[in-house]
């Protein structure tokens, strides 16, 4: 196995297990967020304005991580290792 | 490709030095649209009738005011323009992308919040609105709070009052950087002409761009208000009283 093959390997599985953990956290964590949201407007019906607010509040803060873990994920990916090129050099 | 991940236009201006011309250029067009609007919002109000976009504005200002009455009581009066105007300029700025300046050669497009010089600015001018704001109000005896409960907690809140502006930037600058970023992605998809068996992917996947254009305008809207919101609730954090 060349190192080229080997390098791009690697990367693919770190972009696999990143993106693994941050859609496994952000999706538990939207869970929980709406879950309680439910259970709030449920016992307290003419509170839903606030309680909605304070939903998109939170799920907005939460989605930042996942998105930034993407985002270092596609760095990672297509500029640091540069698996598209390596891969088209090792089509040849 | 021949758009990069994260390219700017760079150019090397007298006195500042090496510059993003492409976000300074885009922000000034994106100020003078917005103050243009506002001006003629706000001399609509000499005509007797009230207008759609009279409404829209208020239901705005209404909204965010609410928020900072209710976070800092009667002393947040003289912040409401401030984050009005905090809102709709993020606003502005983050739904900018739409437009594909850059495709027709122009040294402008693209959001300016794509780019860490935009976003840390507006965080750092928070963190300093808000330390300059406890001290006026406080005294030197706001900088007590570091220390609290234990003295021995000063660099774990040192770190944390830090870190504030850090996650606010990083937060604004990754979800519309990631925006643009799946647009790039998808648009590589699509030159490349992906085959699985007789079918063509790219023409399949063309369609998707479509409905990212609707993810980016939401993140774009729902962060602009989380950006004005974290300040509105950092700063009743350092002005309320001691609990």
């Amino acid at each position: 196995m060349s190192s080229e093959a080997l390098i791009a390997a690697a990367t693919i599985l770190a972009f696999g297990i990143i993106i693994l953990g941050v859609a496994f956290g952000s999706a538990v964590g939207d869970g929980i967020v709406a879950s309680k949201a439910v259970e709030a407007i449920a016992r307290q019906p003419e509170a839903r304005p606030n309680i909605f607010l304070f939903m998109f509040l939170g799920i907005g803060v939460l989605e930042a991580f996942p998105i930034i873990g993407l985002g270092l994920g596609f760095y990672l990916l297509l500029v640091v290792a540069n698996v598209p090129a390596l891969l088209s050099h090792l089509a040849k | 490709m021949k758009e990069h991940i994260g390219y700017h236009y760079t150019a090397v201006w007298p006195v500042v030095g090496s510059v993003h011309t492409d976000t300074i250029y885009t922000t000034w067009l994106v100020m003078a649209v917005v103050l243009a609007l506002l001006a003629s919002v706000g001399s609509s109000y000499r005509r007797p009738r009230v207008g759609k976009t009279q409404t829209v504005f208020e239901g705005v200002i209404e909204y965010i005011a609410d928020l900072v009455h209710g976070s800092l009581g009667k002393s947040g009066e003289p912040f409401v323009p401030f984050f009005v105007a905090l809102f709709i300029f993020l606003f502005a700025l983050n739904q900018f992308g739409v437009f594909p300046f850059k495709l027709f050669g122009l040294s402008i497009g693209g959001s300016p919040t794509a780019d860490l010089n935009t976003t840390v600015p507006y965080a750092f001018l928070i963190f300093v609105l808000i330390q300059v704001v406890a001290v006026r109000k406080k005294g030197v005896a706001y900088f007590k709070h570091l220390a609290q409960p234990f003295p021995i907690m000063l660099p774990i809140n040192l770190l944390e009052e830090s870190m504030r502006p850090v996650t606010l930037a990083a937060r604004l600058f990754f979800n519309i950087f990631v925006g643009e970023l799946l647009f790039i992605i998808v648009a590589s998809i699509i030159v490349q002409g992906v085959m699985i068996g007789p079918f063509n992917l790219s023409i399949a996947v063309a369609i998707v761009p479509f409905f990212i254009q609707f993810f980016n305008f939401f993140v774009g809207t729902v962060q602009a208000f989380i950006f004005t919101l974290l300040g509105v609730v950092y700063l009743s954090l350092a002005t309320g009283d001691e609990h």
